[in-house]
């Protein structure tokens, strides 16, 4: 069991329901417009995920920062394994139905996730769990 | 429902306190910067502003972050502070640029903590009355350990006093404990944490003439061929692949050969970059390496220049005061004549008189493909198109050595110098390493009074497991180590202490010291045993219900400790908070015991007296600090404090001087090494092998690996039946022998909330099991040898022998795991972590050590899986991942 425990921020449209295919990954900027630690990406999975919304519970969205030392996974999700990694840098895989949880590797948290709400057709981002990689605290917070 | 995050860390402000130390768990030991301020205070982000000394955030692919699990609260001085251990980013040695395990990288969580899941510390000493236990004082704990060992030792004999500790805690207290166990007590019911007896961990590289710890990170790194064997760096020893063998892939396109029933994520990447997995059956690896020696021999491909300069031929051999290679501790081994070569003519031709290095055969029994075994021959040693040769690297961990300890390493180091590997920058072989190495010797193990032996004068130290199943150990000291759970057969070894101990009629009825000793005196008598138990958590079973007085230690971080790595680099551990109630580090408690005792040399004021006085003893080893001491007395400093100067960099062992100064030994055995002409300076020591082979001549030998030695007690063990090899190691997140890790970060703990097993796909659905299941993993026939102290011969001690003359009992023993069905596993083998409190592996493994070394087949149980029910991970999104270790 857990409890809900995320820092909110502002709410900001990532994509249309309409335009998701699943397995393919959408690169966003959230939970500013950094262009380095905003980086996240949106995912359909296509099975039921932790935290996942839509009509499946299958969409879910992460920083794409490894949180071991920063390496970039965006292009690196694996459709067949519903998992972000192994990060180019290290290895470090990290399950995307799971919270981001660290498969095998060496990430000292998991994957921050991007909280995600439904309006309508369209899918925003609304807050993010966890810390993301390189600050103190996240991005647009002072 | 989205998961509990931290998502915030405070920052050290500019004036926070900064030491150094090392990460307590794995051998590689990156070195960690500790930051420690008072509540109240914070640093900023800017470089000017913190402690860190940088800019925050840190650029992407970059050293310095600090993670919410590197930040603890601890007390200092009494006070709460907030303390941030992290890896050093500046560091130019190991973690280079501060990269990080996700053990090490966590290693704050490991403080006491109230607050959190540490909170369970032992704190004081305590003894256990009518089945629970009640805290006393040291004194009355220090009254009770010296009376109760007093009188055992005079009605029972020296003998029946046994100490099991571990083997690494640092030299401070491994130094203190072992000259109490050998010069004090002079005990030869003495084992250390992983083995039942004081045996070698590779005694096949012993023979060759090669130390387990030779080689320097750099040589994994400078290999062209990497050959891995038992283990993958990736799970077990982060640090090494990341900063050393994966960037030898990246950059100069290293091949890495893994020899390994299990393919995880190491393993994985290295077949996509031009590597080899050789996914042998589990125990052939004696087979396997015959096999490949055989292609190179056939093929011509040995290094045969280098092995007439570098190996013994037959008058070598046997040359020299003491016979050749019968001199050494283990001459029993070699006068059989059925290890020993006559150099490398001989070797050749017994290698080709071997039907297990028949290639075909060997990918038979192996269940590797011949073309695989040709390919890895052909990398290991074919030589170039231009005529030079490749330079191939040798590593091996326990996957190789704890599944058939001797012939396993004879056959591999005697391949290694085949290819014209050991003593040579990136052609090197040896251990990777498991435990940090901190180990240092206070007194010698009297191994002419063990009763273990063979025919003649020809003996070998004690199987202390054995020892205290046959009812001969009535008082047992055990330090840092589960012992039970440990070992192989767990369940069983258990069951053994348990009617020594707690199903004795003699049991506390208070704490009461008289009581107390009268109690134990007649517990002894009655053919019972007392066990005290130090360690820092009281562990399954020994600590929750066996032993009867806890002694609760301080450890990392609660004092200041020295230790090597698996390179030999000696660096400080500097003491950063307080040690919670009234624990004290394990040097202090023992010498508290054995002045009680009436022990004289135990007046240490602190770790560095007993550091300084350990360096005298370790002068002719590995590790030799000696002219460190020195230097720093002459300097006016303490010795801790002049290794404190080394920081992260530390130096590695041996030191030596040289022009006044401290240098430190890159590599044993190193052809490349020049030593001043002018001979070594001060305290600095040379031994032979600095620059030669650990031989009678300074050579290497060829060994002989034969099968048989092995084969009766293989075929006896492999599954049958509908059972499959039960396989057991460490895994990456968890790695240190449930030591203080899996149980106390929430994040790990999340990940693996119970055992596993992972199980091939195809064995998986024959068996109708799902990931997330539930299964029993059970066996009725798990070997356990009771008594054969003594063997004329070694047909004698084949386990064919040891069966017909009534040694062997077989046991049941039954786990319970959560089934990760990937595939990782060979079809055919699963595997789980081995030290589960509630679930342990161990108890499926042989209880029957190799005996020609005395070590256990820690590697090979086997069992039969079967469903029974779905965990309540199977459908959660919060506990357990079932995705495969492998996804490349």
């Amino acid at each position: 069991a857990s409890s809900a425990k995320y820092a909110e921020y502002p709410h900001k449209k990532i994509v249309s329901l309409s335009e998701l295919q699943t397995d393919t990954p959408v690169d966003f900027l959230y939970p500013n417009d950094d262009s380095t630690y905003g980086q996240c990406f949106l995912v359909k999975l296509g099975e039921k995920a932790g935290g996942g919304v839509g009509s499946n519970n299958d969409i879910v969205a992460f920083s794409s920062l490894c949180t071991h030392m920063g390496g970039l996974l965006s292009r690196s999700y694996k459709p067949a394994h519903k998992v972000a990694g192994p990060c180019p840098s290290h290895l470090t895989t990290f399950d995307l139905t799971r919270h981001g949880m660290v498969v095998a590797g060496h990430a000292l948290e998991s994957l921050p996730q991007i909280v995600l709400k439904i309006e309508k057709n369209d899918i925003y981002a609304t807050g993010v769990a966890g810390l993301i990689f390189g600050g103190v605290k996240n991005p647009g917070i002072k | 429902m989205i998961k509990n995050h931290t998502d915030s860390v405070p920052l050290p402000p500019k004036n926070a306190d900064v030491l150094t130390t090392c990460c307590d768990y794995c051998v590689v030991a990156c070195g960690y910067k500790i930051y420690r301020w008072p509540v109240g205070q914070k640093g900023g982000i800017k470089a000017k502003d913190n402690a860190l000394g940088i800019d925050l955030p840190v650029g992407l692919d970059q050293g310095g972050w600090v993670s919410p699990n590197m930040h603890n609260i601890i007390k200092h001085e009494g006070k709460p502070h907030h303390v941030i251990v992290a890896p050093d980013h500046e560091i130019e040695v190991v973690n280079k640029g501060g990269n990080h395990s996700i053990r090490g990288g966590a290693i704050a969580q490991k403080c006491f903590n109230v607050e959190k899941p540490t909170r369970d510390r032992l704190q004081y000493p305590q003894i256990r009355v009518n089945g629970k236990l009640e805290r006393i004082s040291w004194d009355d704990a220090f009254t009770i350990f010296a009376e109760t060992s007093q009188y055992v030792i005079k009605k029972y004999g020296t003998h029946s006093w046994a100490q099991k500790m571990f083997s690494y805690q640092y030299f401070e207290n491994t130094y203190a404990l072992t000259k109490f166990a050998f010069r004090n007590i002079g005990t030869i019911a003495f084992a250390f944490h992983d083995n039942p007896s004081n045996a070698p961990s590779t005694p096949g590289f012993r023979d060759v003439g090669i130390d387990n710890f030779s080689a320097s990170y750099e040589d994994w790194y400078l290999a062209d061929t990497l050959v891995i064997s038992g283990t993958d760096p990736f799970e077990t020893k982060t640090i090494l692949w990341n900063e050393w063998i994966m960037k030898a892939i990246a950059e100069h396109r290293q091949k890495v050969i893994f020899i390994n029933p299990r393919k995880t994520t190491g393993v994985a990447f290295a077949e996509e970059n031009g590597g080899l997995h050789l996914q042998l059956n589990p125990g052939t690896d004696t087979i396997l390496q015959m096999a490949l020696a055989r292609i190179i021999l056939e093929n011509g491909w040995q290094d045969s220049e280098w092995i007439k300069k570098y190996t013994n031929n037959k008058w070598e051999t046997d040359s020299g005061f003491g016979q050749g290679t019968r001199n050494t501790d283990w001459q029993w081994r070699t006068t059989w004549g059925q290890f020993q070569t006559k150099g490398f003519e001989d070797y050749k031709k017994w290698i080709l008189s071997q039907k297990e290095s028949e290639l075909n055969y060997a990918a038979e029994v192996c269940g590797v493909d011949a073309e695989d075994i040709e390919w890895a021959a052909e990398m290991m040693a074919k030589p170039n198109p231009d005529g030079s040769r490749p330079k191939t690297s040798f590593g091996v961990e326990k996957g190789n050595y704890w599944s058939n300890n001797y012939t396993n390493t004879s056959s591999f180091a005697s391949l290694g110098i085949l290819c014209g590997a050991g003593n040579r920058p990136g052609q090197m072989i040896s251990r990777f390493g498991g435990h940090q190495r901190g180990g240092m010797k206070g007194g010698k193990y009297p191994v002419t009074e063990s009763p273990e032996k063979f025919g003649g004068r020809r003996r070998k130290p004690l199987d202390l497991d054995r020892w205290v199943q046959a009812g001969k150990v009535r008082f047992a000291y055990v330090v840092g180590t589960t012992w039970t759970a440990a070992m192989c057969g767990s369940g069983e070894l258990a069951e053994v202490f348990r009617n020594h101990i707690t199903r004795n009629p003699n049991q506390l009825e208070s704490t009461n010291v008289q009581h107390v000793l009268e109690v134990f005196k007649k517990r002894v008598d009655s053919g019972g045993m007392v066990m005290v138990d130090q360690d820092i958590y009281l562990r399954n079973n020994i600590g929750t219900e066996i032993a009867d007085i806890i002694l609760p230690a301080a450890t990392w971080g609660e004092c200041d400790f020295t230790r090597a790595n698996g390179e030999r680099r000696i660096r400080l551990y500097s003491k950063f908070y307080d040690p919670p109630g009234e624990t004290k580090p394990d040097w202090w408690i023992v010498a508290g015991i054995a002045r009680r005792m009436g022990f004289s040399g135990y007046d240490w004021q602190d770790s560095n007296d007993v550091f300084e006085e350990a360096g005298r003893f370790g002068r002719g080893g590995i590790l030799n600090y000696q002219p460190l001491v020195k230097l720093a007395k002459k300097q006016g400093k303490r010795g801790h404090e002049l290794l404190r100067e080394f920081g992260t960099t530390g130096i590695q062992g041996p030191i030596r001087m040289q022009g006044g100064k401290l240098v430190g030994t890159k590599r044993l055995h190193d052809s490349t090494l020049k030593l001043p002409e002018t001979g070594p300076e001060k305290e600095t020591v040379w031994r032979q092998w600095l620059t030669k082979f650990k031989t009678h001549t300074g050579k290497a030998n060829f060994m002989k690996s034969p099968w048989y030695l092995f084969g009766d007690f293989y075929d006896h063990i492999k599954p049958r039946d509908g059972e499959i090899w039960i396989l057991n190691g460490r895994i990456n997140e968890i790695w240190q022998s449930c030591f203080d890790d899996v149980e106390r970060r929430d994040f790990i703990k999340n990940r693996f909330p119970e055992n596993f097993i992972e199980i091939h796909p195809k064995d998986a659905e024959k068996l109708g099991v799902e990931s997330g299941d539930y299964v029993s993993v059970a066996s009725d026939r798990v070997p356990v040898q009771i008594s054969g102290f003594y063997g004329r011969d070694i047909d004698d001690l084949l386990f064919k022998n040891l069966l017909k003359d009534g040694h062997i009992k077989f046991v049941s023993a039954k786990v319970k795991a959560v089934a990760m069905v990937m595939d990782v596993p060979k079809e055919g083998t699963s595997f789980m972590y081995f030290l589960n409190p509630e679930n342990p592996a161990n108890v499926l493994t042989p209880r029957v050590p190799d005996p020609i070394s005395g070590n256990y087949r820690f590697k090979l149980g086997v069992g039969k899986i079967k469903k029974i029910g779905e965990s309540p991970y199977k459908h959660s999104f919060q506990q357990m991942t079932f995705k495969s270790r492998a996804i490349i």
